[in-house]
């Protein structure tokens, strides 16, 4: 395979300007100083994982067992007792750090993780928690983060979307919204793919001709290009080269689009690395699509809200973790073999947390937890993150923050920050005033950052 | 009196009285300042140019014809009703309209009921040439100056089509000062919500001002017309005595539980505030109704709340008798899904019943309008000082309303005269969508951060003239298309800036293009008005205005051709350029589909030539030159690439799996591979997977299974009887593994050739092999002694026609693969295809 034709690459061909490409005009298109991570995945575990099963041990939990928390807080729904988790915490790498069994595959790699365990949203409610994780604002539209990065940064491949969110099986709750562009121009917004489907033309919208193969395109490509030469040699319009152009960019862009979604071009040992089914899948097309140079790649678990275990939370956290974990893993492994994990950033988490306490249906446990807003757990690992880190801490329950206590602001300032963006000065202006991800807020996260 | 003469901050041109220089024409103001910089104006654009540019500003449409003297056709344009559809999607964007709420929680309707008609209205408005201030008016107070049922009352869509922010009042009330004081004034007052605005005379007074004039509003779902239906009758009083009742239990309920309230205003942190959804039950106490009480409390220190006092209509235990969207907060989650199933009851026989009346979502002043305090920073818990609610105070003179909620007085102070603003937003973006940028080009900003006018005077005496007309938007189209600014050429040397505004060449927006596209095909629906259609809902040839706008999931490919985001008010569309629209053009069914239809409308033609002008003439309104006239002929004569039905010689390739029998030199058993992914036939969705493992099947080749018991096969069935010839080749690549092996088997002859591969390439080719119709050849590739690296290519033609009764004919078995024809496009409709996309297509000189 050649290595796929950049943007830079096609401008210094062709001889252009950036600016003739339109978009260009729009894009901030520069870091603000050496970026650490040059490209993100955010695997968004949509729903709400228990941060107390995950990653933020409680053993205070069992010995509260069906007591009443002293730190307990009002949420959703009416939760009951302390409800220890079933799961099997245990220490891994240099660091020490405990995780449960639900991730212990990913766990190999806790010295390269650092754990934030005092995330804070700011109501226990899907919806705006969804748009304050990825977006910035609880209710207000706004631009995604994914938008705001291909706004700040461009795209490192001019032939694929900067921004792409795939989700197997259809579109989790808030739909596009969850990488919408809001006010900025709508190419920023994410690129959609449903990971369930496998051929590429089912994957990403109009990348492939149902009507005419390559060498037909190739003729008509031409006839087209005479036509426009024609019509731009009496006008001085760099729109009008700007269109030639984008036409020569989406043929190439049929061609990459294919050949990046077809991990049968991968050799079967990476396959087995990664598994079976379609979080392995989707996590190998997420790793050839940063590979070449897509800035954000966001894995969603499912449609819906697959992690909201209001019930049973000891089956289906299992069954979920059991589907990403080897994924996850593998990932980490595989960046790290290919000397991407050093610049490449990622970040595991959901919209909140849960309770640490059992969830009630008139007065009876549900053996699942509610959302719990006050305290949860997200994970950050490679480009410029100091690996085998533990920061901030919730109560002794898990129900609350408690040391450092850390907004998504400053989760969304951190992230920026690595990109090599100072999250104050990213800024767009719509309706009179200059907008940001962090709106007035957010504060680098220094200790996780190496 | 509203708005004084003099204003508070004279310094900013903005805020001062309109002053309009003495010309007296749009041309004597620019060749005034041409003459200044010493600029030379450009020519005048020809005939044809002028009436496309006419035809696509006025109506959004391609021009029928072009020979038509100019002036006449701009009143044409003027008079036509498709003028009105335009220029409403213009205000739409403002309006950041939707036909649905945006995310919903499931129980609520999330349709609009009043969509359809406020877009409708805005269309029959704009048509009618309604003066722009009645036509302000009416959206932000037609509660209060037409009767009732009134079918101006949908223009109040304007307030209220806005997202539903999960029933949070105060982001409800913040879209709706927004999209009223950008959408009209060109003052972004929202900036305002947290602090004093940062560069423009707008204290958070006047926000909350504002605030309260919307907070003393209430929602209100009433008829449009006087016309009735029975049924949508019965369903409308089952709903209200549904909702009577539960108002009344509630109430009762809260009065009950008084003691409980008023102890729980001293432990608020139990009670959280509004954003924060609980599901709560009936015996809990609601929290919004603490928050009520507390307040309450606070504003009556030492009155008893007696079970008497509770029953008076400002106390927090009442319930007021509103829509649910206003009172969904007072009951139980159970009580409110329930009334918000009935309301959707209702809101559903309105949406999807065309026999339905007209339904309208209009705001009502509260009986008790109530005075705003400012949020500190914006956050409703630290509330400072009351102010009462009354206009911006920059336009000076400031007196709090008297009427209800003020919101009558609030609109009739937009509409004064003396209120320069409006007129100058107004006439800006009129300028704006005519030449493609606006005197200010920030055309909602006219803060201090906004963009000074390139011409200050002609900016002030178009408002001028347009308040003079009578508020007529048609009289500012006549005055900007008559001048000879507007006609001169669009190609204006770089220098000349915004010194000398001409037509900036106009790309088509989405919206025409797409419009365009349908009515080059001759497949254009131009009904006007009604209910939204799915974008690429097969038998949707309407407008593209009467797409389904949904808010939570605008189609992908509107947003890439920059479409308004209907969640936010946009006076003015980015403009991008990127490959996502040509893939679209590329090879989406819609625009392949209308230069089919196109090509076949030119069937009629006498000849290639006849046929290239008509084409010419129904995509760009002229005819070809020659040198177009002669390159298209050669496109179309020249045709390498002979259609290939999709269907026939496909039919004769099958694709499945077996065991190879070497004693029989045949297949064992010949099992259809079950599942097709689009470009590879498999054993199921994944690949490989648990039924077939690795076996596989693509137009170029494939993998064999994962065993001796799966070989691949690709299976041709003979026509008829005759003599064919095969010729193929087989390629294994990697140097890995142990390779694979391969058989042709012939179902009568049995073995015909076989090879071993490994990193090598075989030739399997025979000439005069004898088929009877039926007789199969099957092409067989199974594994070496292992599975690994064992992907194959496989290129095999069978040809007929040697002898026998056959004429000669090609299988091939990579363009027959299954539902990949090299094209289904005749070169004509390449061809076609071709100049829809072209620049000279998208853009507007």
């Amino acid at each position: 395979m050649p290595p796929p034709l950049t943007r830079r690459d096609f401008l210094a061909r062709s001889g252009m300007g950036m600016a003739t490409l339109g978009l260009a005009d729009l894009q901030a298109a520069k870091p603000h100083f050496a970026p650490k991570a040059k490209r993100v995945i955010h695997f968004f575990l949509n729903g709400g994982p228990s941060h107390v099963d995950t990653f933020d041990p409680k053993p205070a939990l069992a010995r509260y067992a069906g007591k009443p928390v002293p730190s307990h807080r009002i949420t959703e729904r009416k939760t009951g007792a302390a409800f220890p988790s079933p799961f099997k915490f245990q220490r891994y790498g240099q660091s020490g750090i405990e995780v449960s069994e639900l991730f212990e595959k990913t766990a190999a790699h806790i010295d390269d993780i650092a754990v934030i365990r005092s995330m804070q949203a700011q109501v226990p409610n899907h919806e705006p928690s969804l748009m304050l994780m990825n977006c910035g604002d609880s209710i207000q539209a706004r631009p995604s983060m994914g938008a705001w990065l291909t706004y700040g940064l461009g795209s490192a491949n001019e032939n694929l979307p900067g921004f792409i969110a795939m989700c197997p099986g259809g579109m989790p709750i808030k739909s596009a919204e969850n990488w919408q562009a809001a006010f900025l121009p709508g190419a920023f917004q994410g690129t959609y793919v449903d990971s369930k489907h496998e051929a590429v033309d089912r994957l990403i919208e109009n990348i492939r001709s149902p009507h005419a193969d390559t060498s037909v395109q190739l003729r008509q490509l031409e006839l087209l290009r005479r036509i426009n030469a024609a019509h731009k040699a009496e006008r001085s319009d760099p729109r009008l080269e700007a269109r030639i152009q984008s036409f020569e960019l989406a043929f190439r862009m049929q061609m990459d689009a294919a050949d990046a979604f077809d991990v049968s071009q991968e050799p079967e040992q990476i396959r087995k690395l990664y598994g079976e089914g379609v979080h392995a899948r989707q996590t190998l097309i997420a790793r050839r699509l940063l590979e070449r140079g897509v800035r954000m790649v966001q894995l969603w678990h499912g449609a819906g809200q697959p992690w909201d275990n209001h019930n049973d939370i000891e089956t289906n956290h299992r069954n979920l973790a059991a589907q990403i974990d080897q994924p996850i893993a593998a990932l980490l492994h595989d960046l790290k073999q290919r000397g991407m994990l050093e610049d490449t950033l990622v970040i595991w988490g959901g919209e909140f947390g849960r309770t640490p306490t059992v969830e009630l249906a008139g007065g009876k446990s549900k053996l699942g937890r509610d959302h719990n807003h006050y305290g949860f757990s997200v994970w950050m690992a490679g480009g410029g993150i100091k690996g085998g880190t533990v920061h901030g801490s919730t109560d002794e329950f898990g129900f609350a923050a408690q040391d450092n206590p850390t907004s998504v602001h400053d989760l969304h300032a951190t992230i920026l920050h690595l990109m090599g963006l100072n999250h104050e000065e990213l800024t767009y202006r719509y309706a009179g005033r200059d907008f940001r991800l962090t709106d007035v807020y957010g504060e680098v996260i220094t200790p996780i950052v190496a | 009196m509203l708005v004084s003469t003099s204003l508070l901050s004279a310094e900013h041109w903005a805020f001062q009285p309109l002053k309009p220089g003495k010309e007296q024409s749009i041309d004597e103001f620019i060749q005034k300042k041409l003459a200044k910089h010493g600029l030379q104006a450009s020519p005048r654009a020809d005939a044809r140019t002028l009436a496309r540019r006419a035809s696509f500003d006025l109506t959004g449409l391609q021009p029928e014809r072009t020979d038509v003297p100019y002036e006449p056709f701009v009143d044409q344009l003027l008079a036509s009703p498709h003028y009105g559809e335009q220029w409403a999607r213009h205000w739409l964007d403002v309006a950041r309209y939707s036909d649905t709420k945006g995310y919903v929680y499931a129980r609520e309707e999330k349709n609009w009921v009043h969509a359809t008609p406020y877009r409708d209205w805005i269309v029959r408005a704009l048509n009618e040439d309604m003066p722009y201030d009645r036509f302000l008016l009416l959206q932000i107070a037609a509660d209060q100056v037409v009767p009732p049922k009134s079918p101006d009352l949908v223009a109040m869509g304007f307030l209220t089509l806005g997202r539903r922010f999960l029933g949070v009042t105060h982001d409800i009330i913040d879209d709706r000062i927004d999209v009223v004081t950008r959408g009209t004034l060109g003052l972004t007052v929202a900036c305002a919500r947290c602090h004093d605005h940062k560069f423009d005379p707008i204290p958070t007074r006047d926000y909350y001002a504002l605030y309260g004039v919307f907070q003393s509003s209430a929602e209100a779902l009433v008829p449009a017309t006087g016309a009735e239906n029975a049924e949508l009758t019965a369903l409308v009083k089952k709903n209200r005595d549904l909702m009577t009742k539960r108002r009344e239990e509630q109430m009762a309920r809260t009065r009950s539980r008084a003691a409980d309230y008023s102890k729980a205003v001293t432990e608020l942190e139990k009670y959280p505030e509004q954003g924060f959804d609980q599901i709560i039950d009936e015996k809990d106490l609601n929290p919004f109704i603490v928050h009520r009480w507390k307040a309450w409390v606070e504003k009556h220190p030492g009155v008893e709340l007696t079970e008497e006092r509770l029953k008076q209509s400002d106390s927090p235990a009442f319930v007021p008798d509103e829509h649910i969207a206003n009172i969904e907060m007072y009951f139980p989650t159970g009580v409110t899904t329930e009334l918000w199933k009935s309301q959707g009851e209702v809101d559903r026989f309105i949406v999807k019943n065309n026999a339905a009346p007209t339904y309208a979502t209009v705001l009502v002043d509260r009986p008790l309008p109530s005075t705003p305090r400012v949020f500190t920073r914006g956050n409703p818990l630290t509330k400072g000082a009351e102010v009462p609610r009354q206009f911006l105070s920059l336009f000076g003179n400031q007196s709090p309303f008297t009427k209800g909620s003020g919101r009558l007085e609030l609109a009739q102070a937009i509409i004064d005269p003396r209120n320069p603003l409006t007129a100058r937003v107004m006439v800006n973006r009129i300028w704006q969508h005519h030449f493609g940028r606006g005197l200010v080009s920030t055309p909602s900003d006219f803060g201090k951060q906004g963009s000074p006018p390139s011409h200050p005077e002609l900016l002030d005496w178009l408002a001028t003239e347009f308040i003079r007309s009578g508020w007529s938007i048609k009289h500012m189209h006549r005055l900007i298309m008559l001048s000879e600014a507007y006609r001169r050429t669009s190609f204006p040397t770089r220098s000349d800036g915004l010194e000398n505004p001409s037509y900036v060449p106009h790309r088509l927006s989405f919206e025409e293009a797409r419009d365009a596209w349908l009515a080059a095909a001759g497949r254009l629906n131009l009904r006007i008005g009604g209910r939204p259609e799915g974008l690429f809902a097969a038998s949707n040839t309407r407008r593209t205005l009467y797409a389904l706008v949904d808010r939570e999931n605008v189609p992908m490919v509107m947003r890439t051709f920059d479409f308004a985001n209907p969640d936010l008010s946009i006076p003015q569309r980015s403009e991008t350029t990127v490959p996502q629209q040509a893939l679209f053009g590329l090879n989406h069914p819609f625009v392949v589909q209308q230069a089919k239809a196109l090509v076949q409308n030119a069937a009629a033609s006498k000849s290639d030539e006849a046929k290239t002008r008509h084409i010419y003439a129904k995509l760009f309104q002229r005819s070809p030159t020659s040198d177009e006239l002669a390159s298209a002929l050669a496109f179309v004569q020249t045709d390498t690439t002979p259609v290939i039905a999709a269907s026939d010689h496909s039919k004769s390739w099958h694709y499945g799996y077996g065991a190879w029998d070497e004693s029989t030199g045949r297949l064992k058993t010949f099992n259809p591979l079950p599942h097709f992914t689009g470009s590879a036939w498999q054993g199921d969705e994944a690949w490989p997977n648990e039924k077939l493992g690795w076996a596989q099947l693509t137009a170029e080749g494939g993998h064999p299974g994962n065993d001796r018991q799966h070989a691949v096969v690709r299976r041709w069935i003979a026509p008829a009887d005759g003599s064919y010839d095969l010729r193929s080749t087989l390629i294994h690549e990697p140097k890995v593994g142990d390779g694979i092996r391969a058989f042709v088997s012939h179902s009568r002859l049995g073995k015909l050739r076989s090879a071993t591969l490994l990193d090598s390439k075989a030739e399997l080719s025979l000439a005069s092999i004898a088929f009877q119709k039926g007789d199969t050849l099957d092409f067989i590739v199974d594994i070496g002694n292992g599975l690994n690296s064992d992907q194959f290519l496989w290129s095999a033609q069978i040809i007929a026609g040697s002898g026998g009764d056959v004429p000669s004919e090609v299988w091939d078995a990579q363009k027959d693969f299954t539902a990949t024809p090299k094209t289904t496009l005749s070169s004509w409709e390449q061809l076609a295809q071709v100049l829809m996309l072209s620049n000279e297509f998208m853009f507007v000189d």
